[in-house]
């Protein structure tokens, strides 16, 4: 089918407007909500809000923010450690 | 929008067009958040220097140096996620993003912290090897430019995503290699511009030019330095742009959105 015949998926007597990035359905204009630059469907985006209300990953977030600080300790040690080495090689 | 089909050339000209739709203010905050720790990279290499071969006697000097510019480099990475992002908004929507580009999603920053620390020990470790450290570079490019990718945190899904984009490896190569040439363009271009700067004050009265000819000068190790500083923070926005462009060129590519651009195109040609 080509852009010019494409109608939204949720009203078909109307012509497509954008597409959904997350469930890829043609829609209308009325349909079509940007969010963060992004075109979402209504369905998509209430699935999106909800989904970000209900995970709570703070376990995730402890972990990531441990290993983030772990990795700049030892990335700083490191800088010292090869500084030593190389100049040591001079 | 996607212009043209995914290589080097098309992600670099796309990239200059998305430098001039954020150039102001955004490649200003990313230079500002970057200075401090290019600078104090700059000041731990003078550093090392001074103290020459006897480098393992001032552990604490060093280390005190490395200590902050670790420190400093959470706040690049902050300006860098910021830049990121008004990359990302501005090949989207064509125009100059606006306040939104501060809303940097939380989750995605933590992913980039996580990842770009790893990079930075990865580039670290394999300093001694050209390839490792190129290696590095690439993984640190495709951090920031997978960063809006990461929608929830996680330890793993960062490193799975840059794996899933660093699997067509020649084009992220080829930005590495790009860009350190255009490093080493900039240092030059840098240094003419002091050494042109000095001699137009030298034509008004009062100005100490020889003086200032031999600070500019290549016998000054610290004016050395900081070019390579100030040559980095200069490219630093076409390699973000370019990295953030690519993988949006590589999603498009893979959901068939640069085959529905050209068919637009072809319909309007």
């Amino acid at each position: 089918m080509t852009p010019a015949l494409q109608r939204c998926a949720f009203h078909e007597q109307r012509p497509a407007f954008a597409r959904c990035m997350s469930c890829s359905k043609m829609l209308c204009q009325e349909c079509a909500t940007q969010w963060d630059g992004i075109w979402h469907c209504a369905a998509c985006l209430t699935a999106q809000r909800g989904s970000v209300v209900r995970h709570r990953p703070i376990p995730a977030w402890i972990a990531v923010v441990t290993a983030s600080l772990i990795l700049l300790f030892a990335g700083a040690r490191v800088m010292v450690w090869t500084a030593a080495v190389i100049a040591g090689l001079f | 929008m996607i212009h043209a089909p995914l290589s080097t050339t098309s992600v670099l000209d796309e990239a200059t067009d998305t430098v001039a739709l954020t150039a102001a203010p955004w490649a200003g905050v990313l230079m500002i958040t970057a200075l401090p720790y290019r600078c104090l990279q700059a000041l731990f290499l003078d550093e090392l220097l001074e103290v020459g071969s006897g480098a393992s006697h001032y552990g604490n000097l060093l280390g005190g140096t490395a200590n902050l510019t670790v420190a400093m480099l959470l706040l690049a990475l902050w300006g860098r996620a910021v830049y990121a992002r008004a990359c990302r908004l501005a090949a989207a929507r064509g125009t100059r993003p606006g306040r939104e580009t501060w809303r940097v999603p939380p989750a995605a920053l933590a992913s980039y912290v996580l990842t770009a620390s790893a990079a930075m020990l990865l580039g670290y470790i394999s300093l001694f090897t050209c390839l490792g450290f190129a290696v590095a570079v690439m993984f640190s490019g495709l951090a920031v430019g997978t960063l809006e990718l990461n929608e929830r945190v996680s330890i793993t899904q960062p490193f799975r995503t840059i794996f899933r984009y660093s699997k067509r490896v020649g084009i992220p190569f080829a930005l590495v290699l790009l860009f350190a040439c255009a490093v080493v363009v900039a240092v030059v271009n840098l240094a003419a511009a002091f050494r042109l700067g000095t001699w137009l004050a030298g034509a008004s009265g009062g100005f100490d030019a020889p003086h200032w000819q031999a600070l500019f000068g290549a016998g000054n190790r610290r004016f050395i330095l900081v070019l390579f500083a100030g040559a980095v923070v200069l490219v630093e926005p076409f390699w973000i742009a370019a990295n953030v462009l690519y993988v949006r060129k590589a999603n498009a590519e893979e959901s068939g959105d640069d085959l529905r651009a050209w068919f637009e195109e072809l319909k309007e040609a």
